[in-house]
């Protein structure tokens, strides 16, 4: 039995629809990232699974009782929200608390979870401080905290490290998924940053346009995205994108690009006489001095340093611009000018132009 | 003697409030930005890297010091006399003049022909892909337009500095990434002088020359990237710098036959004397505790002298990043490959001592960076 | 831009003196007049310089004034008990009613709400005098003339409108994302109301309902139309020292200091404590 299953939701607002039949499952203990862009709805989601806001349509089942017309204070679940929403007029201690006096605990027992949690968190010298004297880290864990204390079973956490410095940032990435796992809660995970989805989450369900148009491991969603759209939230550099007519020479696809004519795979013969999008990932394309097999003329218009990595701007002979990405940085080694790129034929993704959905290889 | 175009010299920034200490913003700053150079004020928010672009711009004033810019002295002239341009953090375009005017706006007083004007202005607007909206209004476009709109406004005119507040804080990621390439470009090609605010190290490293790194209104260091990187001056460069940042751990250190540093439970980190130049060991001298940090990808694993525990191992599509149990501690490796192994297994790592960084217990100043002392 | 020069201050200077000045005189002669007799306050020219004297306040507080024609008894003392009375029970009728609307102006947005709200706000701009003799109509038939229940009825035009718009303010500056947190917490929406909302309000609810005091306290037209004597506050009751025998000035000036002494006071001690208000440091930006 799965923790939570939504089906079918819908929502729509003043300023249009923004959920379109949203259908979800997470198991128990299971961290399911909910990914995509700002403004496409995650954060509403999120809320109506809570109960803070109804839907227009469809159904939220939790731990197996239909909660869909249930009130927020009835359905267990703890939430962490992207801004903290810590009561200013209360301390610290007595907003963790506050998830539990509503319940039958004694104020002994109260304080008890209180502290475990506190400690957990490493928050537990400034649990009389009011929340205007917390730094954003120390109220990213007081929230965090709270949602944690009443040990729910189902667990929803909206971009909680989204207002926190990015040193601190990579830290809790760092930490959350044993803290996590440890409580054994069923939790989705709202973000906008795909390392972090693809570092947390068991299943990452990406949500674009008002609805998942792909629920699946983070290594199936960055090796086989659905669609382009997906293709493109994952990687940084993102894909490099070729419109591309394949036609079919002595039974293999090939395609032009930069004035070459370049090989792909032959289980890609489906793919020719269609208007396609070839999709190359920076780190897939390789930049050399002298050309090789499968490769074509570029210019080397600029290097910028990525994090241990150099991004290449080239421009193809035809005026393409494309990034190529290369581990390690040294860029002042690196010339401008004339070089040759070539990439491993395996490693492009082919999207139907028309509908940006992924044409899947003969193979996979 | 190298060509300095602008310069500043003991500027300071100070509020002064009643009965509480006065705030230093900008705190005894002095800096040398060479003709053509594109340099980066970077730090964390109220570090001062603001205040410090407004004074030079001339929307706030000095509290003390001086800044000279192309031989004149600067820090007394209202902004319309510096010859600065800038481009805001908030977009402030004027709302009744169409995109197109709001950027030719500045060249309108100058000596070119309007041809050569609307040249220019097209040039810039396809530069920062705006080309297609030149003809609305300020009201009409996104946020993400109205930034590129400013910059290029900025960008457009002939000025002795170019000064750029946050330039690209408002664009998508994949815009981000094609438009430093082209800025980077264009400020290379034209020798323009610039300087620009930001909090975000990739951006930092990706347009600058070199990095002037913040903190509370104090000058950090001022170096290329390769240097900041390699060569940290203090454990705030050195942690602020890089993703994931560096890794830092106290340290009992004993300096005879073997170097060797010691965490909670058992040696870190261990190198016989033969490994770390004499230079090095004289610097780190007698210390008993000292900081030692290592960058993530300088931590090889899979075999070595160490072992420690594995508590996550997140694959991010390029890259792996590991997250491994030392001293109750994390140490974070990263890898171009796949690792395969999982959270509680056991791995075995090396560090090159010419990766290792040290720093003082007390002060956090840098002691020595791999086989160099500082 | 941080540089006033010294004739900037010292006109800024001079032009505070002069609007202190104007808003301030009558107030000071005013109480200077109270402890005056008559024959002081009559002579020509005024002079500040005279022998005090408390009989003004005598008068008022003993409720017997002595005049040429005969001692009169004066309703003072009962006069302020009606306008502590009325003020304060009909602000907290007002507050009753009014925090809880304004918590559903600015959390629920039902079909007709924005204009809901401007029809009771602008019972405010109405000029009082436009329903007062309906008004005093229907009271008569009603039977409501002269009670106090049918004053507080009437104040509620004064004090709910200025309680509903500061309050639904405050609440809209609330985030609704704090009170979901306390939901989610497992409380109910009324625990949500009273532990959250309302303290988060305070300030808000106690400014209006001081301003409202304050209103309603120097309402003079309702009370004069609709009450009489036994039922009439301070600012209807001063009407009585225009007596046959002259207007009494010294003691219409003892019963206006007595009279603006509680408004004044609340007004200094309430600017001090919606200054200190409370910072929302609770949410983010």
């Amino acid at each position: 039995m799965a923790q939570i299953e939504v089906q079918n939701l819908h929502k729509s607002f003043k300023t249009g629809k923004v959920l379109n039949g949203v259908s979800l499952d997470a198991e128990t203990g299971q961290i399911v990232v909910i990914f995509g862009p700002s403004g496409t709805g995650k954060t509403v989601l999120l809320r109506l699974i809570a109960g803070v806001e109804e839907p227009d349509a469809g159904t939220i089942m939790l731990q197996g009782r239909d909660m869909t017309e249930a009130a927020p204070e009835a359905r267990g679940v703890g939430m962490a929200f992207q801004n903290f929403a810590l009561f200013p007029h209360m301390s610290a201690y007595d907003n963790i608390a506050s998830a539990l006096t509503a319940g039958p605990m004694t104020a002994m027992q109260i304080k008890a979870k209180v502290d475990k949690v506190a400690a957990l968190l490493k928050i537990t010298h400034v649990m009389q401080h009011a929340p205007r004297e917390l730094s954003n880290g120390q109220k990213q864990r007081t929230a965090l905290a709270r949602a944690l204390v009443s040990d729910p079973r189902i667990l929803l956490l909206d971009d909680p490290l989204r207002n926190v410095d990015a040193k601190l940032r990579y830290e809790m990435r760092l930490e959350l998924p044993s803290l996590l796992k440890a409580s054994g809660s069923t939790v989705l995970y709202v973000t906008q940053d795909y390392k972090e989805a693809m570092a947390l989450g068991d299943k990452i369900a990406v949500l674009l346009d008002g609805a998942f148009v792909q629920i699946a491991t983070p290594a199936e969603v960055y090796r086989k995205p659905a669609s382009l759209g997906v293709a493109q939230l994952f990687g940084d550099p993102a894909l490099n994108m070729v419109p591309a007519a394949p036609v079919l020479r002595n039974g293999a696809p090939v395609f032009e690009l930069g004035g070459a004519t370049l090989a792909m795979p032959v289980s890609y013969a489906g793919a020719a006489g269609r208007d396609c999008v070839i999709g190359i990932r920076p780190e897939a394309l390789v930049v050399e001095e002298q050309p090789g097999p499968g490769s074509f003329p570029v210019e080397v218009v600029a290097v910028t340093p990525l994090n241990e990595k150099s991004v290449l701007l080239l421009r193809t002979m035809d005026g393409r611009e494309l990034l190529a990405s290369e581990p390690g940085d040294e860029v002042a080694s690196r010339r401008h000018g004339p070089a040759c790129a070539r990439f491993d034929a395996d490693s492009i993704l082919v999207f139907d132009a028309a509908s940006g959905l992924r044409i899947a290889s003969q193979l996979n | 003697m190298s060509d300095i175009a602008l310069s500043l010299e003991g500027l300071d920034k100070i509020y002064l409030r009643r009965s509480k200490r006065p705030v230093y913003a900008v705190n005894k700053l002095n800096m040398g930005i060479e003709k053509g150079e594109i340099v980066a004020l970077l730090g964390s928010s109220g570090c001062g890297k603001t205040s410090t672009l407004r004074m030079i711009a001339g929307f706030e004033d000095v509290t003390n010091g001086t800044i000279t810019l192309a031989g004149r002295r600067i820090d007394q002239l209202p902004p319309a006399k510096r010859n600065v341009a800038m481009a805001f953090e908030g977009y402030s375009l004027y709302p009744p003049l169409t995109v197109r005017d709001n950027i030719g706006f500045a060249l309108k007083s100058s000596a070119m022909q309007p041809a050569q004007i609307d040249r220019a202005v097209k040039e810039i607007a396809g530069l920062v892909e705006i080309d297609s909206i030149l003809d609305r209004y300020p009201s009409s476009i996104s946020g993400g337009q109205q930034q590129r709109a400013s910059l290029a406004r900025a960008l457009v005119r002939r000025a002795d500095l170019y000064l750029l507040d946050e330039p690209m804080g408002q664009l998508e990621p994949q815009l981000r990434a094609v438009l430093r390439g082209r800025l980077k470009n264009l400020l290379a090609e034209r020798a323009m002088t610039s300087i620009f605010v930001t909090h975000d190290q990739t951006e930092a490293n990706a347009l600058a020359d070199r990095i002037a790194v913040m903190e509370g209104g104090v000058l950090q260091q001022f170096a290329t990237q390769r240097d900041l990187k390699d060569r940290p001056a203090n454990l705030y460069v050195a942690t602020f710098i890089g993703e994931p940042p560096m890794n830092v751990f106290d340290a009992g250190l004993t300096n005879a036959d073997r170097v060797r540093f010691d965490v909670a439970n058992g040696p870190m980190l261990d190198y016989a004397a033969s490994e770390l130049p004499q230079a090095v060991r004289a610097a780190i001298g007698g210390r008993a505790k000292a900081v030692v940090g290592v960058r993530p990808h300088f931590v090889k694993l899979g075999a070595g002298p160490h072992a420690a525990q594995v508590v996550s191992n997140q694959w991010l599509g390029d890259q792996s990043h590991l997250a491994l149990n030392v001293a109750g501690k994390l140490l974070v490796a990263v890898s171009h490959a796949p690792v395969p192994v999982k959270a509680g297994e056991t791995i075995c790592y090396a560090i090159n001592a010419s990766n290792l960084h040290v720093f003082d217990a007390e002060t956090g100043e840098a002691v020595c960076h791999g086989a160099e002392p500082a | 831009m941080e540089h006033t020069s010294t004739l900037e201050r010292l006109i800024r200077g001079v032009l505070i003196a002069l609007v202190l000045l104007f808003f301030l005189f009558p107030i000071f002669w005013i109480f200077l007049m109270s402890f005056q007799t008559n024959e002081d306050i009559l002579r020509i020219p005024p002079s500040v310089l005279f022998t005090p004297t408390i009989s003004n306040y005598q008068a008022l507080i003993t409720g017997k004034l002595v005049t040429v024609a005969g001692t009169l008894d004066i309703a003072f003392m009962k006069n302020l008990w009606n306008s502590v009375l009325l003020s304060t029970v009909s602000v907290g009728l007002a507050l009753i009613l009014g925090v809880p609307a304004a918590y559903a102006f600015a959390r629920f947005k039902f079909p007709l709400s924005e204009d809901i709200a401007f029809t009771l706000l602008s019972f405010r701009f109405a000029p009082p005098l436009l329903v007062l003799l309906p008004l005093s109509l229907y009271y008569e038939q009603i039977g409501l003339t002269d009670t106090y229940v049918g004053l507080i009825w009437v104040y509620q035009l004064i004090a709910l409108p200025l309680i509903l718009w500061i309050v639904r303010g405050y609440f809209e500056d609330i985030s609704p994302d704090i009170e979901s947190a306390y939901r989610i917490a497992g409380h109910s929406w009324w625990r949500t109301f009273t532990r959250i909302a309302v303290p988060l309000a305070g300030p808000g609810i106690a400014a209006s309902g001081l301003l409202a005091f304050i209103f309603c306290w120097n309402n003079f037209v309702f009370a004069l139309i609709l009450a009489s004597a036994d039922k009439q506050p301070v600012t209807v009751g001063s009407l009585a020292f225009v007596t046959a025998s002259g207007i009494q000035y010294g003691q219409i000036a003892a019963a206006i200091v007595l009279s603006i002494t509680p408004t004044l006071a609340i007004a200094l001690w309430a600017q001090r404590y919606l200054v200190e208000g409370l910072s929302l440091g609770a949410v983010k930006g």
